[in-house]
This record gives structure tokens, C-alpha cells and sequence, in this order.
């Protein structure tokens, strides 16, 4: 096959971005167009690619020496298909930014950063080993810190000093556990990583570059406690770049994570109990903080981060079930994919608010969506389907996920494992899915349900374009059509992307709608309405003088980890422990030169008749000159002059002895 | 061809010396001279590299035994390649930047002879012709760092004179040990000329430890690093070109010479003077970061920062493996490249606006557009960030680390990230200051602000241009380094 294909959507957008900022000198339409065709041409060549791979072709491209190590690319199905959702992403992001930026400035400046990112992470998705996926992922850390930036508020700048810091560590981290893995296994390649694992008999030594991979990847994923930078960063940047942010770059983050339990780990249960831990408290604490939002975007950036904890509970389980873990491989990817899509839209959705109320306050957009039915139906169709309810896209990869963790639960009580923590697990897994029922309910119910507290003024205009609705509405009706088709769309889907994490096809047919799975979506939403009912429209919201009652942001903002911990030990503790150490040591020599001159080499003292003598450049101190004599000697001039007549002396001497010889 | 050699030391040192003769009443006579002088002299090197020269020039016989000459080999080319291609650039900036202030005749004299100091140094026969070129080097040097000849900089000039010689007299009690029980003419060889049987061990151990520190004091290596903040009160093109890559380098350039040609790895590798020699290294290198950050001063901080970067070539070096030279050769020419644009903005920043601490930068980034977009990239270079050079030369020394094994390297790796993190954190917070200011900073007093003229420009674009290049496509360079570092060329 043609493996340059491969390229295409990596370096085809990064070289846009230059034309784009090029054209964008001459005129906005010429950049908007060139930035749209990025978009466009990538997603097609991903298409190509997603289209070979399905037909049984696989696509592998080595690049030896280039970077020093050398890249390697291939795309088998995870990738294929998560590089076409990434260039989807972008092609649909870039039509909607087009209107949303529309009376921004700087608008060059975030086409060709949101470009390079973009050949960046689909870069990351389409790598073979760790080396290529650690450049690409750093390079899409840098590029993206200006999408999060762009706006340049306070609190975009103080986002992204967050961001940035998170990313610089995590880059760090990663690096010192890819060099450990390195030189335990021998090899980065994906491809040999799974053999090279096996063939180590103690999997102890692994555990720590392991770690120290995780640590980079997760940080970027949004995984806790290295979620601080997620709630801050996405509400702050432009919306389609959120939606970026949010449904993509934190895959690549995961994308890592599989790798490593797929391959390096597999079948590890220990390492999955971790990454089991971790995905466990994501989940539960992002959906807790997005009951407590009252800004439409920053619920979404919570509900990111516990979308993500879901995943990585997949994750977790894949380590756990052992060689039948492909109930959670296919839940994994599956949500993976929904959280993407899903994210996209409702980004986009948000994006359409701000753009025309300028606000992301839930107490001032209270019903200003009433009477637009398109964002009405595509909001609703996203928030379905991230609820997990029946029919939507969501609740597949929530039963799948939940399947998983009900079949662990009776193998490990076959075999009698203590399992009162995985029913824990199960249950906060059930929680979260309510929390998330309540708060897109919540969500929905103040844009588009309730009485705005102002009636609307002025003339009905049109409150978006064609092509923003249409970047909007397109994701929006896929998400019903992969909801209702199960089979036809999503299992074909999972088992394109099962082989990537070492999975195979479950034993028997899922059964999407039987009673047992129902079941569970019904004990979510009932928890899910229950929270709603009891406890966001009665304790979080207060009636006002006027009578109207308010969403309340009540969430204590000392809980932040970031202000509680990160920023007092990394601006505070450190710096000042660190300044007195080195200010100590910088100083150690100078010290000691100085006690040594007021001591043992304590200078005699000068007369001032004798001062004279050390004067530069005077030979003859006690004769009185001219005016012009002092200055020819004393000059710098004078004193080259005779350095130069040495050397021209040293150069004589040379060349007699070479012509002697 | 070996003539080549002699002519591309002595010319520059004779046309510096002499140069205050010619009484230049034009500021365009006396460029068209000094470019014509640098630039005969990197074409003689370009000619030296293609076709270099098999064989020692005998210049001057001392004693039966010791003589000054002068050969070129792998190590040569590499160092003095790098000084041919920065040194017509560095004039080529100071040309402009010294407009701002005087003595211009000084200046360049004793500018164009450093360079050739820094060629002789470069292409030593033996580690006496070395010695010589080293002190040298301090001697004309000198007068660049006290160049305004205020108080502080005086200070400074003597701060940096106390530490060289102090350093070198040092090395030279090394160098006697070397001459007594190694190889009376002291020629290097590599792999070295002492027998790595137990006979006084100890003392040449020790002896190693001197020439280490000796001269690592001018590669700033902890406790010795003093003078290299101090120095920054040069004028920026001294400080970028030579305390960001000659004297420098010269020291470091120094160390793999005493370390790999005279003593030897074998006698060195798995002693108690490697690990003292390593852990030094180790500790500078986050030692240096660490101070750059807290240092509000930009060119104290890249100073600073040049301290740790140094460190990570003499890391390379103490791991006393080829592949561990690999990775400090690469680091030497990579962080040349990268440290001399950093030094080049910073300069261009004071020449432009006066301004030289941190805070003072922000919103700068869109009047001096050129300026700070090479900021960027040589700084994003710097904290290793991968398609550009740092990462490469990084990621060399934490395999060859990785490689040797045992604890220390394994430190030594972990040193090197935290370093990048902080090295991050040091250049992030005035490139994100310059380009994204806090409302309401730094408006005022921005607008005549603007990138400098043409000459200090191209040296900006060429800078660019090659860490690009050295970031994605050096793998011949390394694969050469390589070569040199295994001894076979």
C-alpha cells in the first residue's frame, strides 16, 4: 500500500498553517479557507487511511535518523480511526471558528497554532513507538498552550501557566520513564513491546518507568490528582478550541495510557487496580464538580475530566479481567470515540451561546435558547447521549463498561476474591452516570426550558450561520444514528480498534437491550433524577428578593488541590527553600576567597609613595614627563603596539626555525 | 595544508594586534577589515575540515621532549568547526551592537584575537600547547570583559582573572604529574598514555581532579562558576560569543582532552575521582537552573543558564564512555548554537530598549518581532523540546547515561529533566511575558521599541535556520560525532 499516506495528515496541516498565516496578510477569507482545506484534506487522507484499514490493509512508515532515533508510523485500526475522528474534529472546529472568531483578534495567530496542533496529534495517534509519540505529543503540549491562551484575559493567562507547567512536567516525567523503559526492555517499538514485556519473567522493574509514562500521559489525559489544569483550561479558551481540548487532546493522553496496559502491562492486575484507583476518583470528583458549576463550559470541562474517569476505568479493568478482557476493551474504545463526538458538539453548542450572549453564567443564559429548536435538538441529542440514556451513543459504552465490572465481580467471587471494593466501584460507577444525568439536565433546563429572567429585546436575528450550524448538526445527528445501530456501527468500530489493545472478540454477542442492561441505565438515571429533583433545584438554588430563583455557586473554592497544595508548595515553599540554598552555595567560593584575603593572604599595605609603581604601562614612575609623553605610554594603543611587535617578533622566530629545518 | 593550521592561528592574533594602527577614522573601513580578517580565517578552518590535514606542525621545540605544535583530529574539527561558523556571524552582530558604546579599535582587536586563541586551543598537539593557548585566552579575553571600564565591570574582569589562573595553575600541577609518570611530551592520544596498573594511583587520581577542576573552573563547574555571572557586564557580543561558546567551551573542550586523551578512561572509569568528577557535574547542572530561575537579570540568567548547560557536557564527559562523548560533543555544538541566539535577543533587547531585567520585558514580544520569535525558538530549543537540537543532544546523553549504568548516571538523567523543567520555567516566563503582557504592563514607553538593523538580524535568521535544520536532520552530524567520540577519526 501506499505508505506516505501516512504523512498526509501529519505534515499536510503544519505546512497549512504557514500558508495560512501568510494569507492571512493578504485577506481573513483566503486564511479561513486555507485553514478549512487543512482541515478538509486531512480528514480525507485519514479517511483513505481508515478505509484501507478497514479493507484488511495496514499502513507502516519508518523514517530512520530523522530527530536523532528516527520516527515510525503506522496505522492499524485504533489509530486509523482515531486520527479520522481527530481530522473530523478539526475540519468541523475550523468551519465553526470561522463565525465564532469572526470579531476576535489574533485570528492568524490561532488558525496556525490550531493547525500545527492538529498535524501534531494526529501525529501522536498514527505513532509506533513511545519516541515519535513522545515528540509529537510534546510539540502538540507547546502549540496548544496558545489555543488555551488566545483570548489573553487574566484568567486565560492564568490558565495557561497551569497548563503549561502541568505539560512541561509531565513531558519531563514521561522522558525519564521512556529512557528507564528504554534500558529494562530495550525497545519503544508498540509493535515489540508487548513480546519484550512478556519475556521478562519479574514485571517489578517495569512498574517504575511504567509510573514515571503514566504520570506524563495521565497529566495531559486529565487523570487526578494532575486534572488541576482541565477545569481551568477549557472554559477560558475559544469554544471550538475547547472542543479540541476537551474530546481530543486529552485522548492522546489516554492513547499513551492504553499503550502501556495494553502492551507493556497486559494483563497486569495489579497496574490495573491502579490505574482502577485513579480512574475511580476522576470520575466520581469530576461529575461532583459539575454539579456544583454554574458556567455552562467549565460543566463541560468537569464533565471531560469524569468522562475520562470512566475510561480510564476501562482501562483499569482491561488489567484486571485478564485474558477476557474484551468486554472492556470494547468499552474503552467505544467511549473514547462517544466522548469525543459527544464533546464536540456540546462545545460547539456552548461556542453558539457565548458567541451571542457573551456570557457562560448559567443565571444570565437562563432561557435564552427557548424558541431555537436546531441547538435545542442537537444540545439535547448530546446530553442524551452522555447521560447513557437508551438509544443514545453513550449508553452502549456505559454498559459495556458496567458489564465489565459486573462480570469481574463474579469471576473474582468464583474464585473467592474479596469484591466488596469493586462493588463500591460498581456503585460510584453508577453514581457518576446520575450525576451526569443531573447535571446536563441541569444544564438543559436553564438554557432552553426555563423563563428568561429579562424578556428578550429587540428584533429576532438569525443567531448563527450556515456553516457554524452545519458544523454543529452534522456530529450531532451521528450520534443517534451510532445510538440505534449498535451492531452495524459500533461493533464494527470496536473490533476495528480491539487489536491495538491486544483484545479479541467477546466470547458471545452483546446483548445491547436486554433487561440486565437496562437495568443498570435505569438505576443511573434514577439516581440521576433523584440528585437532580433533591438536590440541585432545592439546595443549589436560592430564591432572590425578586423572586426569581438563582443558581449558586457554593462549591468551596479553597478545595481547589491546585491553590490548596501546587501553587503555595511550587511558588512559595520551594523557591524560598531553594533561593537560600543556592544563594549560599553561589556564594561559597566568593566566601572563601574573601576570608583567605582578610586572612592568609592579607594584602600589605600601600604607601602612597610607592602607588606609583603599580600604574600600568609606566616604566619609569618617578621621572616627570610631558603631557604627551604620559599619553602615548599610557595609552592601550601603546601597550598593543608592543604585544604586537612580540608576536610579529614570536612569527620572525617561527618561520627561521621552519626554514631551518 | 598543514600551513593551513598556523595561518588560521596566527592571522587573526596578528591582524587584532595590529589593527589599532591603522588609525580607521570610518566605522566602514574598520568592518570591511575585521570581516576580511574572521572571514579569511573560517574559510582557512572550512579548507582545515575538508581536508584535514594528517600530521603535527612543529612550531617551536622547548626541551627534548616538549614542544608547542600544532595537528588537527576529530575533536579539533568539531570544536573549531563550531568556532569558524558562530565567529563571522558574532562580528558580524557586534559590527551593529557596538555602535552603543566605545572603543571600538579595542574591541575588535582584542575580539579578532580571541579568535584565534580559540583555533589554537582547538588544534593543540600536546596538552602543553593547549596550556598555552588556555592562559592566553584569560590574557586576551581580559580586556573584552573590563571593556567599559566602570567599577563593576573592572571587578568582574578581575573576579574572572582570580578563577582562570587560580584554575590553570591547578591544571598545571596535573599536568606535571601527567609529565612524570605518563608521557614525557605529553602528545594526546586517545584513549590516553598512563598505564592503568596500580602504581601510585592514588596521586594520579588526584592529579585528574586538579586537571578537572582546573579546567572546569572556565566551564563554570560548581564551586568555580563565579566569574561566569560576573562576566556578563561584558558588551552582549563578547558575553554570547565568548561566554557562551569559546572560553567556555574551551574549558570543556579542555576536560575531554585531559579526559580522554591523556589519562584515559581506562585508568578513570568506575574510581573515586570519576565520581567526584560526575557528582560535581550532576550537581551544577540543577544547581545552575536553579540559580538561573531566581535570577532576574536576563543575561545573568542565561549566564546562569550556561553554567548548567556546561555541566551537561562535562556529565557526558565523566560517564567516560564514547557514547557519553557522543552526547557532550553534540551538546557542545548544539548548545553553542541555541546559547548564542538567547545572548544575541538579549542583546539586542538592551541595545534597542535598554531594558536587561525579566519583568521589564513584557509586551515586547510584538515590537521586536524578529527578536523574540528567535527567543522563542532558541528557547524552546534549550528546554529540549523535540525537532529542535536541545532535545537531540539530551537525549544522546541520558542513553549513553541510561547505558553506562549504576547510580550516578541514573542521577545524572533525572538531573538533566529537572534542569529542562526549570529551564522551561526560566525562558517560558519572559517569552510569555513578551508575547502575552498582563493588561496594563509595560504599554508605555513600547512604541519606539523595534528589531534591530539588518546586521544584527541575519545572524537571527541564519541562527534559526540552523537549529531547524540541527534539530530534524542531524543524523549525519551525530553519526560523525559519534565516529570522533569512538576515536576513529
Amino acid at each position: 500500500m501506499l505508505n506516505q499516506i501516512l504523512l498526509v495528515p501529519i505534515f499536510l496541516p503544519m505546512g497549512l498553517a504557514c500558508a495560512a498565516i501568510l494569507a492571512g496578510r493578504r485577506s481573513a477569507a483566503a486564511r479561513d479557507g486555507v485553514a478549512c482545506a487543512a482541515g478538509i484534506a486531512a480528514f480525507a487522507a485519514c479517511a483513505l487511511l481508515l478505509g484501507g484499514v478497514a479493507g484488511g490493509a495496514e499502513f507502516t512508515l519508518a523514517i530512520p535518523g530523522v530527530c536523532g532515533r528516527g520516527l515510525s508510523f503506522k496505522a492499524d485500526g485504533f489509530r486509523a480511526l482515531y486520527a479520522c475522528i481527530a481530522a473530523f474534529m478539526w475540519m468541523m472546529t475550523t468551519a465553526f471558528a470561522r463565525e465564532y472568531l469572526g470579531h476576535e483578534s489574533h485570528r492568524s495567530r490561532y488558525y496556525f497554532f490550531t493547525l500545527l496542533t492538529c498535524g501534531a496529534t494526529i501525529g501522536v495517534f498514527l505513532s509506533n513507538d513511545f519516541f515519535t509519540a513522545f515528540v509529537f505529543f510534546e510539540v502538540m503540549s507547546f502549540t496548544s498552550y496558545v489555543m488555551v491562551v488566545q483570548e489573553e484575559s487574566p484568567a486565560a493567562l492564568r490558565a495557561g501557566e497551569t497548563y503549561i507547567a502541568v505539560a512541561v512536567l509531565g513531558g519531563m516525567v514521561m522522558l525519564m520513564g521512556l529512557f528507564l523503559l528504554d534500558a529494562r526492555l530495550g525497545t519503544l517499538d508498540f509493535d515489540a513491546l508487548t513480546a519484550a514485556a512478556a519475556a521478562l519473567p519479574d514485571k517489578t522493574p517495569l512498574y517504575l518507568p511504567g509510573a514515571l509514562i503514566l504520570f506524563g500521559f495521565g497529566a495531559k489525559a486529565g487523570m487526578f490528582p494532575l486534572h488541576i489544569w482541565l477545569p481551568k483550561a477549557h472554559p477560558v479558551a475559544p469554544a471550538p478550541a475547547s472542543a479540541l481540548l476537551s474530546g481530543i487532546l486529552t485522548k492522546a493522553g489516554v492513547f499513551g495510557v492504553l499503550v502501556l496496559t495494553g502492551r507493556v502491562f497486559l494483563h497486569d492486575a495489579a497496574w490495573g487496580n491502579v490505574i482502577l484507583c485513579l480512574g475511580t476518583v476522576t470520575m466520581v470528583l469530576g461529575a461532583v464538580l459539575a454539579v456544583f458549576s454554574v458556567d455552562l463550559k467549565r460543566t463541560l470541562a468537569c464533565s471531560s475530566m469524569s468522562q475520562i474517569g470512566f475510561i480510564l476505568v476501562g482501562v483499569g479493568m482491561q488489567g484486571l479481567l485478564g485474558a477476557g478482557h474484551a468486554l472492556a476493551v470494547w468499552g474503552t474504545g467505544l467511549h473514547m470515540v462517544n466522548h469525543s463526538l459527544l464533546k464536540l458538539v456540546l462545545f460547539l453548542c456552548a461556542g453558539a451561546v457565548y458567541m451571542n450572549c457573551r456570557t457562560l453564567d448559567l443565571n444570565k443564559l437562563r432561557g435564552w435558547g427557548r424558541g431555537k429548536p436546531l441547538l435545542a435538538v442537537c444540545f439535547l441529542l448530546g446530553a442524551l447521549g452522555l447521560a447513557g440514556v437508551p438509544l443514545g451513543s453513550g449508553y452502549i459504552s456505559k454498559t459495556l463498561l458496567h458489564e465489565a465490572i459486573v462480570e469481574y465481580i463474579e469471576l473474582a467471587a468464583q474464585t473467592g476474591a474479596p469484591v466488596g471494593l469493586y462493588h463500591a466501584v460498581e456503585w460510584l460507577f453508577l453514581f457518576s452516570g446520575g450525576l451526569t444525568a443531573a447535571y446536563m439536565t441541569k444544564l438543559f433546563v436553564a438554557i432552553f426550558i426555563e423563563k428568561p429572567n429579562t424578556p428578550a429585546a429587540g428584533p429576532k436575528r438569525s443567531y448563527m450561520r450556515w456553516p457554524s450550524a452545519l458544523a454543529i448538526a452534522i456530529p450531532a445527528f451521528t450520534l443517534p444514528v451510532m445510538g440505534l445501530a449498535p451492531d452495524a456501527v459500533m461493533g464494527r468500530m470496536a473490533r476495528l480498534m480491539q487489536g491495538f489493545m491486544n483484545g479479541s472478540d467477546p466470547e458471545h454477542a452483546v446483548a445491547w437491550f436486554s433487561l440486565t442492561n437496562l437495568r443498570g441505565a435505569a438505576i443511573s438515571l434514577a439516581i440521576g433524577a433523584a440528585v437532580y429533583l433533591l438536590f440541585i433545584r432545592t439546595v443549589l438554588m436560592r430564591q432572590d428578593a425578586d423572586g426569581i430563583k438563582r443558581y449558586v455557586d457554593c462549591w468551596p473554592k479553597w478545595l481547589d488541590l491546585e491553590e490548596l497544595i501546587y501553587r503555595p508548595v511550587i511558588e512559595k515553599l520551594l523557591p524560598f527553600a531553594g533561593a537560600l540554598v543556592c544563594r549560599v552555595l553561589d556564594n561559597l567560593t566568593e566566601w572563601t576567597l574573601r576570608l583567605l584575603r582578610l586572612t592568609l593572604l592579607r594584602p600589605r599595605p600601600i604607601s602612597p609613595r610607592n602607588e606609583a609603581d603599580f600604574a600600568p604601562g609606566d616604566f619609569t614612575p618617578h621621572v616627570r614627563r610631558s603631557y604627551t609623553l604620559q599619553r602615548i605610554f599610557g595609552s592601550v594603543s601603546y601597550s598593543l603596539l608592543l604585544f604586537g611587535l612580540g608576536f610579529c617578533a614570536a612569527m620572525g622566530y617561527l618561520i627561521v626555525i621552519l626554514l631551518t629545518k | 595544508m598543514k600551513f593551513l593550521m598556523l595561518f588560521a592561528v596566527l592571522l587573526p592574533l596578528l591582524a587584532g594586534a595590529v589593527l589599532p594602527l591603522f588609525h580607521f577614522q570610518q566605522r566602514r573601513q574598520r568592518e570591511m577589515y575585521v570581516s576580511a580578517a574572521v572571514g579569511a580565517t573560517s574559510l582557512a578552518v572550512l579548507a582545515l575540515l575538508l581536508h584535514c590535514p594528517v600530521g603535527t606542525l612543529r612550531l617551536i621545540p622547548l626541551t627534548a621532549t616538549l614542544e608547542i605544535a600544532l595537528r588537527m583530529d576529530g575533536l579539533s574539527a568539531a570544536f573549531a568547526g563550531l568556532v569558524a561558523f558562530l565567529w563571522p556571524l558574532a562580528s558580524l552582530y557586534a559590527f551593529e551592537y557596538i555602535k552603543h558604546e566605545s572603543g571600538d579599535d579595542r574591541f575588535f582587536a582584542f575580539y579578532t584575537m580571541s579568535y584565534g586563541v580559540t583555533l589554537g586551543i582547538a588544534m593543540s598537539d600536546n596538552l602543553l600547547t593547549l596550556y598555552l593557548f588556555y592562559e592566553l585566552l584569560t590574557l586576551v579575553t581580559l580586556p573584552l570583559v573590563m571593556h567599559s571600564r566602570d567599577v563593576r565591570s573592572v571587578k568582574a574582569g578581575m573576579k574572572y582573572l582570580t578563577y582562570s589562573i587560580g584554575g590553570a595553575a591547578c591544571a598545571f600541577l596535573g599536568l606535571m604529574v601527567l609529565y612524570g609518570l605518563g608521557d614525557p611530551t605529553l602528545r594526546f592520544v586517545y584513549g590516553g598514555f598512563m598505564s592503568a596498573d596500580g602504581n601510585r594511583r592514588t596521586l594520579v587520581l588526584a592529579a585528574y581532579l586538579l586537571c578537572f577542576f582546573g579546567f572546569g573552573v572556565k566551564a563554570a563547574v560548581f564551586p568555580f562558576h563565579g566569574w561566569l555571572p560576573a562576566a556578563g557586564v561584558a558588551p552582549t557580543p563578547v558575553t554570547a560569543l565568548l561566554h557562551a561558546v569559546a572560553v567556555v567551551k574551551a574549558g570543556a573542550f579542555a576536560v575531554m582532552r585531559v579526559t580522554f586523551y591523556c589519562f584515559g578512561p581506562a585508568v578513570l572509569a568506575g574510581t573515586w575521582a570519576q565520581q567526584t568528577a560526575m557528582g560535581f557535574a550532576v550537581f551544577t547542572i540543577v544547581f545552575g537552573s536553579a540559580m538561573a530561575l531566581r535570577e532576574p537579570h536576563l543575561k545573568r540568567r542565561l549566564a546562569y543558564s550556561t553554567v548548567s548547560n556546561l555541566s551537561y557536557i562535562l556529565f557526558g564527559v565523566t560517564l567516560m564512555t564514547p557514547a557519553g562523548l557522543t552526547g557532550a560533543l553534540a551538546h557542545m555544538v548544539f548548545h553553542g548554537v541555541m546559547k548564542i541566539t538567547l545572548f544575541f535577543c538579549a542583546g539586542a533587547i538592551m541595545y534597542k530598549t535598554q531594558r536587561q531585567y525579566v519583568p521589564e520585558l513584557a509586551g515586547l514580544g510584538r515590537y521586536m518581532p524578529v527578536t523574540f520569535a528567535a527567543f522563542a525558538v532558541g528557547g524552546t530549543a534549550l528546554a529540549g523540546t523535540p525537532l529542535l537540537p536541545g532535545f537531540l543532544s539530551k537525549w544522546t546523553l541520558a542513553t549513553a547515561a541510561m547505558d553506562a549504568g549504576g547510580t550516578l548516571p541514573l542521577l545524572g538523567v533525572a538531573a538533566l529533566l529537572v534542569s529542562a523543567f526549570l529551564t522551561a520555567a526560566y525562558l517560558y516566563t519572559p517569552l510569555v511575558d513578551a508575547f502575552f503582557p498582563p493588561k496594563g504592563v509595560g504599554e508605555n514607553g513600547l512604541a519606539q521599541a523595534q528589531d534591530p538593523g539588518l546586521y544584527m538580524k541575519v545572524p537571527f535568521f541564519v541562527l534559526m535556520a540552523a537549529m531547524l535544520a540541527l534539530g530534524v536532520g542531524s543524523r549525519g552530524l551525530l553519526a560523525l560525532l559519534a565516529r570522533i567520540a569512538a576515536g576513529r577519526l
